[in-house]
């Protein structure tokens, strides 16, 4: 186990320029997301993290030891690929003592090794067979002991649930965070999906044209994103620029940054038909134009001085006589107020 | 006209193909058992003229060096080209696509001007006429085939394969031999049959680059048939079709030249 | 930063390439430059031969009427093979692609190309067997028919394009299957569900989308036809003299080596020209 630590790393790709002065710490036992839009460059972080790519500048350290002029065969690292990347003409067994082998444990330990790994993905009946007899879950679970057998320093993972589907993922997920809590290895993994982001790690680091954006624990870029990309890329953001309108009250956070954009999560304004008295609320009016209906969840579409607002709550909070066309409140607490620096759009 | 008239037309129109591609070669054969010199009919069956064959030291001595030849060109064709074919899929550097076209030359260029172009350069150099000219021939002319074979077969391999090979630690050789070689095997196989294929068929440049009295099957069958006609040709030519028919049947069942399977 | 490790995999690159590249050169693409200069020699130049740099193969070639004549003839030769072998081999493909159904076409397919694969110098031979007077061909007509016919092809131009097709036919057959497979019968049916007969689709559908695979072939018949000169010893006799046979001479019988050489450049800029034209069409093919 060790920490990764990246620094300004650099990596252009003819004129693309993939990663642009990267730098992000992982430390010891830690849980890492990488994410981001495709083409945003985290793939070619993790990438070159393993060792597959060479960047121009920068260094990449992990444990105490620089890796650029160390091949990915001597990092001493375990990856799971998107598509598994299994060896079609080795069983089960062979496929996970690959690494072993090449490290010449010894056949004894091998076999010791091996048992352990499968067994602590639950696959300890399924050594024998071929990885195309096998499921995607359990081809996902064989990948994952592959790439934890040797004991490696660090685990990377490149989308590894995409190819799963819904519930089996939110299973794996679950699964994933065990094993990596069991066996306190340090575990960066990559995903387009924010959701997964947010309930897997400790730290995530937020990509867009190959730029780290922002690199925090998950509820602190949410509540905190640190520009309006990141504001709407991590869940969805209401801008409250241009609200007004009679009646409106929208109070403004303390330490809000000059040049800033206000900003609020849509799961946290409520709805009311009258006029609310309460302190520490910020308020204003919008007409309702349309309520989505999804079984315990609601979602409504409002329009508010030419804003579109969208409104997601409980069903049961929602007054069941409310009809589209009325003029409603909208009201959220200002602590929940997202106060945005203005960057980059 | 009705669909099933056309579809019997076309049916029709193919076998008409396979008798004319087969016909001959069918005569050829079922006259090399006759006993007539001059193709009389009726038809006798004898073996005479594979009898005379195998006591004909020429015939046999040419033979030999055509199969040694062919197993030569393939050991080496095989290896290079599959070197140079697992390059061309793993590695992305600048001039690979230069790389592929020149492979196009030495399968685009009729023989005659490869074959007499070797003759001159060969002479240049002072290696002359001979069998090592013919194998250094034979080689090039197989080289695109292998690589062609192979690399047909690579690209249905999955290249995070020997990423993940990598990543648990394997040094490039263990990642060729454990993970590459093992997929491509067939091809490689298929490539191998071709090379085989080329070199035991190939007339043109061995007509140039053998030396008088020491040629290639082909070559002699080619003298002798300006010569005249003898029975014994029809049963060595016979003994040959069968040979590359055979080989490449075998090539067949490792590659899918035969389009999707 | 990590040069040592691109320089690694620089080696490791050239390592895998270079035996089978270098290779190349040293069997096709030397040879061909040293052609080029031989060309340009008056005579050998190994032993005492007094030799001097010269213009004068490629004059022959310009001045003497027979060299040009000979090319145009073996171009002939060429388009009569191809066209004979497009018309004979793409209705063939057709009904392999798109007629045949399930195992029996995997198999026909290569029953079709197996004897492109074995030896083409035994095939011309066959058919001397068959075609010459007194032969298979004229012994089989004369069974069948209730009159007598002479039939001699043997030494003939027909003979030369027989062998030829017999060649070359099963290569306008693969790529043409190859091309007809790849177009989805989804749009014949969408084509017939609009109306069109089978005519218009055979036109306006088939034809274009499988022309690529179909001119692949066609050149990849014309090229070697046109510098063909065993065929046309074998069958041709008298007749079979072509621009092929012409450069053989110089480089078996007559030994004037420079001349052939000159010759043989001609023939391959001439080749070179038509890949060069129909190279779009090639690229478009293989994909």
């Amino acid at each position: 186990m060790a920490e990764v630590s990246v620094n300004n790393v650099t990596k252009t790709f003819g004129s693309l320029k993939a990663l642009d002065d990267v730098t992000m710490d992982f430390p010891d036992g830690g849980f890492f997301a990488l994410l981001g839009p495709s083409g945003s460059g985290k793939t070619t972080l993790l990438r070159a993290i393993a060792g597959f790519i060479f960047a121009d500048s920068g260094t990449i350290r992990i444990g105490d030891q620089p890796v650029e002029n160390v091949p990915v065969e001597k990092r001493d690292i375990g990856m799971m690929f998107q598509n598994y990347a299994l060896f079609p003409n080795m069983t089960v067994s062979d496929n996970v003592g690959f690494g072993l082998r090449v490290r010449k444990v010894g056949a004894a330990e091998e076999r010791r090794r091996i048992g352990e790994a499968l067994d602590l993905v639950q696959l300890g009946q399924h050594g024998d067979r071929k990885p195309h007899q096998l499921s995607g879950g359990q081809r996902q679970r064989v990948a994952l002991a592959r790439a934890i057998v040797t004991n490696p320093r660090v685990l990377l993972l490149d989308e590894p649930l995409s190819a799963l589907d819904k519930a089996l993922r939110v299973d794996m997920q679950f699964e994933l965070k065990r094993i990596q809590r069991e066996i306190g290895i340090t575990t960066i993994f990559v995903t387009h999906d924010q959701e997964e982001a947010l309930t897997l790690s400790d730290k995530i680091g937020i990509l867009r044209d190959g730029k780290m954006i922002q690199a925090g624990p998950p509820r602190d870029v949410y509540s905190n994103p640190a520009d309006l990309f990141t504001a709407t890329f991590l869940g969805e953001a209401n801008i409250l620029d241009a609200l007004a309108g009679e009646g409106a009250d929208i109070k403004i956070p303390h330490g809000f940054p000059t040049g800033g954009t206000l900003a609020v999560r849509p799961e946290n304004i409520s709805i009311s038909q009258t006029e609310p008295t309460a302190n520490g609320l910020s308020k204003c009016q919008a007409v309702l134009e349309r309520r989505v209906f999804a079984g315990a969840m609601a979602t409504c579409i409002l329009q508010s001085n030419g804003n579109r607002i969208k409104v997601i709550s409980r069903d049961q909070d929602i007054p069941s006589d409310v009809a589209e066309g009325d003029r409603l409140w909208l009201t959220w607490p200002v602590e929940k107020t997202l106060s945005v620096p203005s960057g980059r759009h | 006209m009705s669909g099933v008239f056309l579809a019997r037309l076309g049916k029709l129109w193919l076998a008409c193909i396979l008798f004319f591609l087969y016909a001959p070669i069918a005569v050829m054969a079922f006259m090399s058992f006759n006993a007539s010199q001059y193709y009389q009919l009726p038809f006798d069956f004898s073996l005479k003229w594979y009898e005379k064959l195998a006591g004909n030291q020429e015939i046999v001595d040419a033979a030999t060096r055509s199969v040694m030849i062919a197993l030569a060109t393939t050991v080496i064709a095989t290896i290079l080209g599959t070197a140079a074919s697992v390059a061309l899929f793993r590695y992305e550097f600048r001039g690979k696509r230069f790389l592929q076209v020149m492979l196009f030359p030495p399968i685009a260029i009729p023989w005659l001007i490869t074959g007499t172009a070797m003759l001159i350069f060969f002479f240049g150099v002072g290696l002359g006429r001979g069998t090592p000219s013919v194998i250094i021939g034979h080689v090039a002319l197989a080289l695109p085939y292998v690589i062609v074979v192979v690399s047909a077969r690579l690209a249905t391999f999955d290249a995070t394969l020997e990423e993940a090979a990598r990543s648990l630690g394997a040094d490039s050789w263990t990642v060729t031999r454990e993970v590459t070689l093992p997929w491509i095997s067939s091809g490689v196989i298929a490539g191998a049959l071709f090379a085989f294929a080329v070199s035991f068929d190939q007339f043109v440049v061995s007509y140039f680059l053998s030396e008088p009295g020491d040629s290639t099957l082909p070559v002699l069958i080619y003298t002798s048939i300006r010569k005249g006609f003898t029975p014994e040709i029809n049963a060595i030519s016979t003994i040959i079709i069968v040979v590359s028919m055979a080989v490449m049947l075998f090539a067949a069942r490792f590659s899918n030249f035969g389009g999707e399977r | 930063m990590s040069a040592n490790l691109a320089n690694q995999e620089r080696l490791r690159i050239f390592g895998l390439l270079s035996p089978a590249y270098l290779w190349l050169t040293v069997a096709i693409f030397l040879p061909l430059s040293a052609m080029l200069y031989f060309s340009f020699l008056s005579d050998v130049p190994f032993g005492d031969a007094d030799w001097h740099h010269t213009t004068k193969n490629y004059q022959a070639f310009f001045q003497t009427k027979t060299y040009a004549t000979l090319l145009w003839k073996s171009i002939r030769l060429g388009l009569t093979v191809t066209a004979v072998a497009v018309l004979v081999g793409f209705p063939c493909a057709y009904v392999l692609a798109k007629t045949i159904k399930g195992r029996s076409r995997e198999a026909l397919f290569l029953l079709v190309i197996l004897p492109f694969w074995s030896n083409s110098l035994v095939r011309i031979f066959s058919w001397a067997i068959v075609l010459r007077g007194n032969g298979v061909l004229e012994l089989g007509l004369n069974a069948i028919l209730p009159f007598q016919v002479d039939v001699n092809l043997m030494f003939s131009t027909p003979a030369v394009v027989i062998g030829l097709v017999h060649s070359y036919l099963p290569y306008v057959i693969l790529t043409s299957y190859l091309a007809l497979q790849a177009i989805d019968d989804n749009l014949i049916d969408a084509a017939r569900s609009m109306g069109a007969n089978k005519l218009t689709i055979l036109w306006r559908v088939i034809l274009p989308l499988s022309l690529p695979g179909l001119l692949a072939g066609a050149v990849l018949i014309f090229v070697p036809v046109v510098g063909s000169f065993m065929e046309p010893r074998i069958l041709g006799g008298r007749v079979g003299t072509y621009y092929g046979t012409v450069i053989e001479d110089q480089f078996v019988a007559v030994f004037n080596w420079p001349l052939g050489a000159a010759l043989s450049f001609i023939l391959l800029a001439v080749v070179l020209l038509i890949l060069a034209i129909a190279s779009p069409v090639l690229k478009r093919a293989q994909t």
